[in-house]
C-alpha cells in the first residue's frame, strides 16, 4: 500500500499501483499471458487499446508492455510478455499471487470510433500481436459498426503464433478472415509459410473505405508499410505502433524520441502521415 | 544600489549554514565543485565557475524515487520526499538558467515531484562573473555575466562587497535582517565576448539533419559521456531497482544519449545503432528538439563540454559549421 502523504505534496508520477498476479498462461515458448488485478484504485485505471503500461518486477526494475485486454470487460490486466531482458525474465518467475505494480495508463490509443463503417485489416508480426488483440476483441464485440475484417498474425514458428486459443472465436465472427503464417513451419504445420509484407502482397486488401492497422518487428512494419503502399493505400490509412526504450512514460528521461516527438506521450499509436513527417527515422 | 560588505557577507551566510544545508564552490583537490559548507573558510570565492554544474543539487547523479519494503505479505510503497532546506551560494548566471530550463520539461504535467521539491526548498544565491572563462559563451545564448533572471538574489562584486539584486520574495525572505548599506557604486560588468551564432539555428538544423557531417564529426567520439555529465541541461535517466536486504529502492541515474544501446529495445532492434546518429540526436535535442517543444535552445553557453571532452568536440564549433552548412543548402536551392 502507498503512505499517504501528510502535507500538499505533488503526486510521485513515479510510483505504481500496487498490484497482484491473478493467472499466468504459456502463450508460446517464451511468451506469457499475465493477468493483474489492482489491489485498489481499480476504476481510476481506464484504458483504451493501443495504450500501455509499465509492470514491475519488484528488485530488478519496470518495464512497458502494451495492454492486451480490453478495460470493459472487466477481466483484469492482461499484458503478454516475452522473455527477453532482464524485468522480462524475473516477471516470468512469478507466480500467481505474486506482489507487483503497475503505473500507467499511458500513451495514446486507436481511434477505433473514427474506424466505425471501414473495412479493418489488422497485421501483427510475433508478440506485436499484443496490443492488436484489444482491437480484434473491441471491433468484434462491437461487430456491428465496422465492414469487412482481415486479421494477419505472423510468427517464426507455427508455436509462436500469440493467441491460438481465441482464433477459432475470430475466425468464425461474422465478415472476419483470420489469415496466419510463418516463417518456418513444422511437421504439424499445414498453413502458410511466408513472410508477412508477402502474404499482404498476396492477399491483395482493397485500400478502399479501409484501415489497415500494423504492429511487429520495425522491419516487418517498413515492408509491409512498402506492400501496402504498392496497393494504393494512402499514409493515412495505415496506422502502426512504435516501439521505444522507454523509462519513465512521462516525456522526462527523452529515451524514446523520434525526433521532438515522443513514443511515450505522441504515441505509441501514429499513422504513416505522421511518421512521413518525422524529421528522424523510427 | 544596495551593497553588502565582504564582512557582513560572511556573517550572513554562516547563520544560514546554522538553519539550512549550504551549497557553495568549494576546492576539491584540483576541482571547484558544489559541496555543503560547514564555515566560510570552506568557500573558494575566486573561481570562474564549478566543474559540475549544480543541476546534481536538483537533479541528483543517484536518486531515490520510492522505496518498496516486503511488510505482512504485502508490499509498502514509500515515496521519497525531500525535506532538505537548501541555499546554494554562487550559483553562475549560466547554471542558473539551466535549472530554469529543465523546469520544461521536469514542471510539464505531470510534473516530476522530486524536481518540483528540489525547486521548492532551494533558494538560489547568484554571483555575477568577473572574469568569464575562455570557453563561455552565455551572451551568445541570450544570457549574461551578471543576469539575475533565474535566481533568488543576484550579487555582484564591487570594492568591499557586493552589490546586491533581490529578485524573488524567497530572496527577500533569505535576506531579512540583514543590514544593506546604500551606495552609488556601479558595478562594473565583464563582457562575454565569444560570438557564436545561435541564432537561427532552429532552422539550419533541420536543413543538415540527414548530412554526413554528423557521422564525420562522431567519428571521434569515444562515448564517455562526459558532456552530459557536466552539461547543467542534459537530463536523460535511466531507471532501476536497487536491493539491499528486505528493502528495495527505486532509483534514477543519469544516462546520456551517446551511450550504446541507448535506444536498444527488446528484441535487439536500435534506432539509433551508429555514433552518428547518437551524437546528432544530441546536438539536436539541445538546438532543435527541446526549443521545438519548450521554447529556449537546451545549452546556457557554460562552456563545461568544451573543457571536458576528451576529444575536442565543441558545440561552438558545430554551431557555426551548422549555420554554415544550412546556409549553403539555401543557396544552392535558390
Amino acid at each position: 500500500m502507498v503512505k499517504e502523504a501528510t502535507e500538499k505534496v505533488i503526486p510521485n508520477p513515479f510510483v505504481p499501483y500496487p498490484a497482484t498476479l491473478k493467472r499466468v498462461i504459456d502463450l508460446t515458448p517464451d511468451v506469457k499471458l499475465f493477468t493483474l488485478e489492482l489491489d485498489k484504485a481499480k476504476d481510476e485505471f481506464d484504458y483504451k487499446p493501443g495504450q500501455f503500461a509499465f509492470v514491475s518486477a519488484y528488485g530488478v526494475g519496470e518495464a512497458p508492455f502494451g495492454l492486451t485486454s480490453v478495460a470493459y470487460r472487466k477481466e483484469g490486466l492482461q499484458f503478454a510478455v516475452r522473455r527477453v531482458g532482464t524485468v522480462t525474465n524475473a516477471l516470468h518467475q512469478l507466480e500467481p499471487g505474486a506482489k507487483t505494480g503497475v503505473r500507467g495508463p499511458f500513451g495514446n490509443f486507436f481511434p477505433l470510433d473514427n474506424y466505425k463503417g471501414k473495412n479493418i485489416i489488422i497485421i501483427g508480426g510475433g508478440i506485436g500481436f499484443a496490443p492488436l488483440r484489444p482491437v480484434i476483441n473491441t471491433i468484434l464485440d462491437n461487430r456491428d459498426d465496422y465492414a469487412d475484417i482481415l486479421i494477419l498474425n505472423g510468427a517464426r514458428t507455427p508455436q509462436d503464433l500469440c493467441f491460438a486459443a481465441e482464433f477459432d472465436d475470430w475466425a468464425k465472427a461474422p465478415q472476419t478472415k483470420l489469415e496466419l503464417t510463418v516463417d518456418a513451419g513444422d511437421e504439424n504445420w499445414n498453413g502458410r509459410v511466408a513472410l508477412i509484407p508477402d502474404v499482404v502482397a498476396e492477399l491483395e486488401p482493397s485500400p478502399k473505405d479501409a484501415i489497415a492497422i500494423i504492429c511487429g518487428p520495425p522491419i516487418m512494419i517498413r515492408f509491409t508499410l512498402t506492400k501496402l503502399k504498392q496497393l494504393n493505400f494512402a499514409n493515412e490509412q495505415i496506422v502502426t505502433t512504435l516501439e521505444g526504450k522507454m523509462k519513465c512514460g512521462l516525456g522526462k528521461c527523452f529515451r524514446c524520441n523520434v525526433g521532438d516527438k515522443y513514443v511515450c506521450r505522441d504515441g505509441p499509436v501514429f499513422t504513416f502521415e505522421q511518421i512521413s513527417q518525422f524529421i528522424e527515422q523510427f | 544600489m544596495r551593497v553588502l560588505g565582504k564582512k557582513e557577507l560572511e556573517s550572513w551566510l554562516s547563520s544560514i549554514m546554522k538553519e539550512r544545508t549550504l551549497f557553495a564552490p568549494k576546492r576539491v583537490d584540483d576541482l571547484t565543485l558544489f559541496s555543503p559548507v560547514q564555515s566560510v573558510d570552506e568557500i573558494a570565492f575566486d573561481y570562474e565557475n564549478t566543474n559540475l554544474s549544480p543541476k546534481e543539487l536538483f537533479f541528483p547523479r543517484t536518486d531515490t524515487l520510492f522505496t518498496i519494503e516486503r511488510k505482512d505479505g504485502d508490499m509498502e510503497i514509500t515515496p521519497a520526499v525531500i525535506e532538505r532546506e537548501t541555499v546554494i551560494f554562487g550559483i553562475r548566471p549560466c547554471d542558473a538558467r539551466g535549472i530554469a530550463t529543465l523546469d520544461g520539461p521536469y514542471l510539464d504535467e505531470p510534473a516530476d515531484s522530486l524536481w518540483a521539491q528540489h525547486r521548492d526548498k532551494t533558494t538560489m544565491i547568484g554571483l555575477a562573473c568577473t572574469k568569464p572563462a575562455p570557453q563561455c559563451f552565455c551572451t551568445s545564448m541570450g544570457s549574461a555575466p551578471n543576469d539575475s533572471s533565474n535566481v533568488d538574489i543576484m550579487l555582484t562584486e564591487v570594492d568591499d562587497g557586493y552589490a546586491v539584486e533581490t529578485v524573488t520574495e524567497k530572496g527577500e525572505l533569505l535576506l531579512q535582517g540583514v543590514e544593506l548599506e546604500e551606495s552609488d557604486v556601479k558595478p562594473s560588468v565583464p563582457s562575454c565576448d565569444t560570438d557564436v551564432p545561435a541564432e537561427g539555428i532552429v532552422e539550419a538544423i533541420q536543413k543538415v539533419f540527414d548530412y554526413p557531417y554528423w557521422s564525420r564529426l562522431a567519428d571521434r567520439c569515444i562515448h564517455c559521456n562526459v558532456c552530459a555529465y557536466v552539461c547543467p541541461t542534459c537530463y536523460c535517466f535511466d531507471i532501476r531497482d536497487r536491493v539491499d536486504r528486505r528493502r528495495i529502492e527505486r532509483i534514477r541515474t543519469w544516462e546520456s544519449c551517446q551511450s550504446k544501446g541507448f535506444t536498444r529495445i527488446a528484441g535487439g532492434y536500435d534506432p539509433r545503432a551508429d555514433k552518428g546518429t547518437r551524437l546528432r540526436q544530441r546536438f539536436c535535442h539541445k538546438l532543435l528538439y527541446f526549443p521545438q517543444q519548450f521554447g529556449p535552445l537546451g545549452c546556457v553557453g557554460c562552456g563545461r563540454c568544451v573543457t571536458a571532452c576528451p576529444v575536442n568536440i565543441d558545440i561552438r564549433e558545430i554551431i557555426a559549421d551548422l549555420q554554415e552548412l544550412g546556409a549553403k543548402v539555401g543557396q544552392g536551392s535558390n
